[in-house]
């Protein structure tokens, strides 16, 4: 990377000159200027924090803010600035009212309940690889078992009607794009918001065995949570659960065909596969620009100082590279103890789905490679489309044969 | 010489947010209540325990474990 002098704060996001790979400013970044100033969209200054320890020091730093309606919070795009200010959920509050809300959610992704999930999630994944394996060849794993997977599990969660999924991945998409406009991204929030104060009225006539049901019981009707706080909760779980998965099973699918004797040992060896989604996590790390913070007063880490309303990527994907906390970082590796990743992020806003995710995702890889033992992937250079439009990275497609 | 036996074990129960890794690590120090928060089952586990909950510690997202090794 000696092309980069870093002289003058490059414009960020960047672009990935190996799509597998994160871009290498982050790794120029971490051995030279490891807290990188950049030039957002707006011409705003902003701070990358690219090392892991620095990462976990500032996400758990109260001299941060995680609030997104702050007025300097950090964005990608305009269209993003636009949605965060409008987001009332808990992802984007500091304490002491995250705790309060998240609390009223923790145990609907408990490690008991998700644990109880699996036979479910098991039989879900089953009849979507029979689906598939009944496709013409070349088939999309993507359209096939990487979307519809974590859906089918979302909406039996949730209580949502499968029907309903197309629209909802519509609404995710819509607001997590690079390149949409911000009268767009703010409708697909609205219209996701809206839905969810429906589905919160159709439970509230006709009660499910349910998580809307069961909130609406412990905290709606008891007046702890107002339902448009949690229609906006709602969905932000229905994006959150829709899409990070589905591109952790595109590209984790890929990544792993790509190394035929690692994903031996994924399908051969129950004791690998826990680990092994660990280290994909780690890998992939595909919510790739976050978590995000604003300096509430001026801070100094080594010797840069971050001032009071600059705002701070903290880079999970450049942590999960961090030669210091991960030995030989490019490898994929899924013997490696890579569990202390962040592509949850760290502190409060840790993902409150991520039993839920490293389930589906420990389920549905040594799955597919016992059902479709000589699954390989059936794309020439440039026909894999990544989502390099999208704040969430992955693959919009995944031609394969068997 | 003899050296202690166990190791103290502290939680910020007021910070967890059932995250639930701690449970994951070191089951038999840590279990999570109904709702996902930790409790703390045992406060002076035996020294083979440390390196679990040390690693329960430095997962735990809110930082709310602490471990003391007595000198």
């Amino acid at each position: 990377m000696d092309a980069l002098d870093f002289a003058t704060p490059p414009r960020f996001p960047f672009r990935r000159s190996d799509p597998r790979e994160p871009p290498g400013e982050y790794a120029a970044a971490r051995a030279t200027r490891p807290i990188l100033p950049v030039t957002l969209w707006n011409g705003r200054r902003a701070w990358l924090v690219t090392r892991y320890d620095d990462l976990r020091s500032v996400v758990t730093d109260p001299r941060f803010s995680g609030a997104f309606a702050h007025p300097d919070f950090p964005s990608v795009t305009k269209a993003r600035v636009v949605v965060d200010k409008q987001e009332r959920a808990f992802v984007g509050m500091d304490n002491p009212r995250h705790d309060e809300y998240r609390r009223m959610f923790t145990r609907e992704f408990s490690t008991r309940r998700m644990t109880a999930l699996r036979p479910r999630i098991e039989a879900i994944a089953d009849r979507l690889i029979d689906g598939l394996a009944a496709a013409p060849q070349p088939a999309d794993l993507v359209a096939h078992l990487a979307v519809p997977l974590p859906s089918l599990v979302m909406c039996d969660l949730v209580g949502s009607p499968y029907e309903d999924h197309d629209f909802i991945i519509r609404c995710a998409a819509g607001r997590h794009g690079l390149l949409q406009t911000p009268a767009e991204a703010e409708q697909k929030a609205r219209e996701l918001a809206d839905y969810f104060m429906r589905l919160i009225r159709r439970k509230e006539a006709e009660p499910g065995d349910d998580m809307v049901t069961r909130i609406i019981d412990e905290h709606v009707r008891p007046g702890h949570l107002s339902r448009e706080d949690f229609a906006e909760i709602g969905a932000m779980i229905l994006r959150a659960g829709h899409d990070t998965t589905t591109n952790m099973i595109g590209l984790g699918t890929l990544i792993l065909l790509q190394h035929p004797e690692q994903a031996a040992a994924v399908r051969d060896r129950p004791e690998v596969v826990a680990g092994a989604v660990e280290e994909l996590l780690r890998y992939v790390s595909p919510v790739q620009f976050a978590p995000r913070r604003v300096a509430l007063e001026d801070v100094a880490i080594g010797d840069v100082v971050i001032r009071k309303g600059d705002g701070v990527f903290a880079l999970n994907p450049a942590a999960n590279r961090d030669p210091a906390a991960f030995v030989d970082p490019d490898r994929f590796d899924v013997h490696r103890d890579a569990s202390h990743h962040v592509a949850f992020g760290f502190g409060i806003h840790q993902c409150l789905g991520q039993v839920l995710a490293r389930l589906e995702l420990q389920v549905v890889f040594p799955m597919l490679l016992r059902r479709l033992p000589n699954l390989r992937v059936a794309a020439r250079d440039g026909e894999i489309r990544f989502k390099d439009d999208m704040q969430i990275y992955g693959v919009h497609n995944l031609p394969v044969t068997w | 010489m003899s050296g202690p036996r166990t190791f103290t074990v502290r939680v910020d129960v007021e910070r967890c947010i059932g995250a639930g890794h701690c449970v994951t690590r070191a089951p038999t120090i840590f279990d999570q209540r109904e709702d996902g928060i930790v409790i703390l089952l045992d406060a002076h586990p035996p020294l083979g325990e440390l390196a679990a909950a040390e690693k329960a510690a430095d997962l735990c997202p809110s930082q709310v474990i602490t471990i003391e090794v007595a000198p």
